[in-house]
């Protein structure tokens, strides 16, 4: 189950502006996702969302399987009485620090409309109280050419598959543990980019690691849970992070307060690119690539791979948000008209830019040769436990579920609170639920009993 | 035997292809059997499935969990394999151009069972059909 906040906690913006501190509204497990029993109306919506069927609702009250969850946030997209919410860094957070750096996702610059540049966005962030912040798109343009480089040398298993959003890592390591080798091993622009810049505070500025808190301003709950939580890193090289939601109004305001900038920092359109599907193949030199997004195509194209289809592509970029981090559930612009802004954006910077506007290739190879890009730790998988301990009661817990099932309606109705008849008979199989918490199955023995107690009918 | 599922394939049904490798593979996951033996499974019982869609009129496939092993068994009814030698070589097709412009149709469906499958064995009779058996060990 997800953690509950322990009291209540309402989000309120820092050092003025963004979300006050309050104890206890960390997570204590290792998911991001808080759920608020308050709010939760015992509707089955979320319950119907999820990817990897991890939440059940049970006496009125959605429930999360935590060993079940990816974080994808799926539940907090479709939840229409906001009784899942993300839990983000606080100001305490920004406390613990002498100097603090705001990272945005490049999703954040597709959040104003098309006519407000990224270095207005930048600016106003700074406003909001943090010492710094930095831009990503130079790093996912280097990221890009280290996947080149990268592919270009890989023996495979292909496809390779992208690690930028974190849900799809989950989902690999508990839905297609086979599948582990076929992630990229190369780190996130995201992380890089915090690697790289705690570096070169301390060089300039004097600081210790550990006076620096950079703070991700993140589009989705994954992300979010990647920080406090990585897959392949000992410990995040981000120290918390803001979501693009919360931090809207203080910069929207921020923004028309302080008009257009001068003297704007340097961006790289094909890093801008990435907040998009499509975004992150588009900026490589390698074609035969791939792009997929959305919970349900995710899955089939995943299906496909380990059937051992799609080998003749190299690389595939997916997502579990329908359009990408611009489709983030924390995000506040809807995706349609962020990815017009992202395209204004990168047309507007292509023409003032041009050619030469990205990293030099001789500084990403450099890093290539000092193996900065690599992921540091091996992805590990994390399968779905199985029906039973060893094979002949898996075998006999699978009859008896093919048996509940045929009793079962097929609505999928998730009225017994499970999301499919399939997962209430695997329910009840596994002794987490009994088979008359179907409605129909109930109806119908309340009717057999009925029928069996009346009095022979007599002419 | 411990379990036995049969699943019927119909040829030219490349509109569900693959839903029997899939479902074989979502079953295999609930029994606790090891991923890298599910892959190669689903990469024969993919093609397995693939090659009666392609070739033959419909076929039972048969997936069978034994105590050290899981066994397919495909029987289809079509005009069988006049020359198993020549369909066993990598890159030998039958294939008719439209079926290739689905990406099908490379030549390499009964070797690459061959491959996935720790035994494998194959019999024919000409325009009565084929039937293919493969094994995955589990041990």
């Amino acid at each position: 189950m997800w953690s509950r906040p322990s009291g209540s906690a309402p989000h309120s913006p820092i050092r003025c502006d963004l979300p006050d501190a309050q104890e206890g509204d960390r997570p204590r497990s290792k998911h991001s996702i808080v759920f608020d029993p308050q709010r939760c109306v015992g509707c089955v919506d979320c319950c119907k969302a999820c990817p990897t069927a991890a939440i059940r609702v049970r006496a009125g009250c959605a429930v999360a399987d935590p060993d079940l969850c990816i974080d994808c946030g799926e539940c907090i997209r479709w939840c229409r009485h906001g009784a899942m919410h993300a839990a983000t860094a606080t100001s305490a957070d920004l406390r613990r620090f002498k100097y603090t750096v705001a990272l945005p996702s490049l999703t954040l610059y597709s959040q104003f409309g098309k006519d407000v540049e990224p270095g207005q966005v930048l600016k106003a962030l700074r406003s909001l109280g943090f010492d710094d912040v930095y831009d990503l798109s130079a790093m996912c343009d280097m990221h890009a050419s280290a996947t080149d480089a990268y592919l270009s040398e890989c023996r495979g298993p292909w496809p390779k598959i992208s690690v930028t959003c974190p849900a799809i890592i989950h989902l690999i390591q508990l839905r297609y543990p086979d599948m582990i080798d076929n992630l990229l091993p190369i780190e996130t622009a995201r992380e890089l980019a915090a690697k790289l810049l705690r570096r070169r505070l301390v060089a300039e500025k004097g600081l210790g690691p550990g006076d620096i808190g950079i703070f991700f301003i993140t589009p989705c709950s994954a992300m979010l849970q990647s920080i406090h939580h990585p897959e392949a890193l000992e410990a995040s090289y981000l120290d918390g992070a803001f979501s693009i939601a919360e931090v809207y109004g203080p910069l929207l305001g921020a923004i028309k307060a302080n008009g257009p900038v001068e003297n704007p920092p340097p961006i790289s359109e094909r890093g801008l690119l990435w907040a998009m599907a499509g975004g992150e193949i588009a900026g490589l030199r390698n074609a035969n690539t791939i792009t997929v997004a959305g919970v349900r195509d995710v899955l089939r194209v995943f299906d496909h791979i380990e059937e051992g289809k799609l080998q003749a592509v190299d690389f595939i970029e997916a997502y579990i948000c329908p359009d990408g981090c611009i489709s983030g559930q924390l995000t506040v612009e809807n995706r349609y008209a962020a990815r017009r802004t992202v395209q204004q954006v990168v047309r507007r910077h292509g023409r003032q830019a041009g050619e030469g506007a990205a990293v030099p290739e001789e500084k990403v190879r450099a890093m290539l040769q000092e193996h900065f890009f690599d992921l540091e730790e091996h992805l590990q998988a994390r399968p779905v436990r199985p029906l039973g301990r060893n094979l002949r009661e898996a075998v006999a817990r699978k009859r008896e579920e093919e048996r509940v099932l045929a009793e079962l309606p097929a609505k999928d109705c998730a009225a017994c609170g499970a999301p499919s008849c399939a997962a209430h008979a695997e329910d009840v199989v596994r002794g987490q639920a009994a088979l008359d918490d179907c409605v129909f199955v109930r109806i119908e023995r309340l009717q057999e009993a009925m029928a069996s107690t009346k009095e022979p009918v007599h002419d | 035997m411990l379990y036995a599922e049969t699943f019927q394939i119909r040829g030219g049904d490349f509109e569900h292809g693959g839903e029997v490798a899939t479902r074989i593979k979502s079953i295999c996951k609930d029994l606790g059997i090891r991923p890298d033996l599910i892959r190669r499974l689903s990469i024969a019982n993919f093609e397995a499935e693939m090659n009666v869609i392609m070739h033959a009129d419909q076929a039972d496939l048969s997936f069978l969990v034994l105590p050290e092993a899981v066994r397919v068994v495909v029987a289809d009814r079509g005009q069988g394999i006049p020359n198993i030698e020549l369909a066993m070589t990598p890159g030998w097709s039958t294939a008719t151009p439209e079926m290739r412009a689905r990406g099908f149709g490379a030549g390499l469906g009964l070797p690459n069972i061959k491959n996935s499958a720790d035994e494998f064995h194959v019999e024919s009779t000409l325009g009565v059909g084929t039937t293919l058996t493969y094994t995955v060990r589990l041990a």
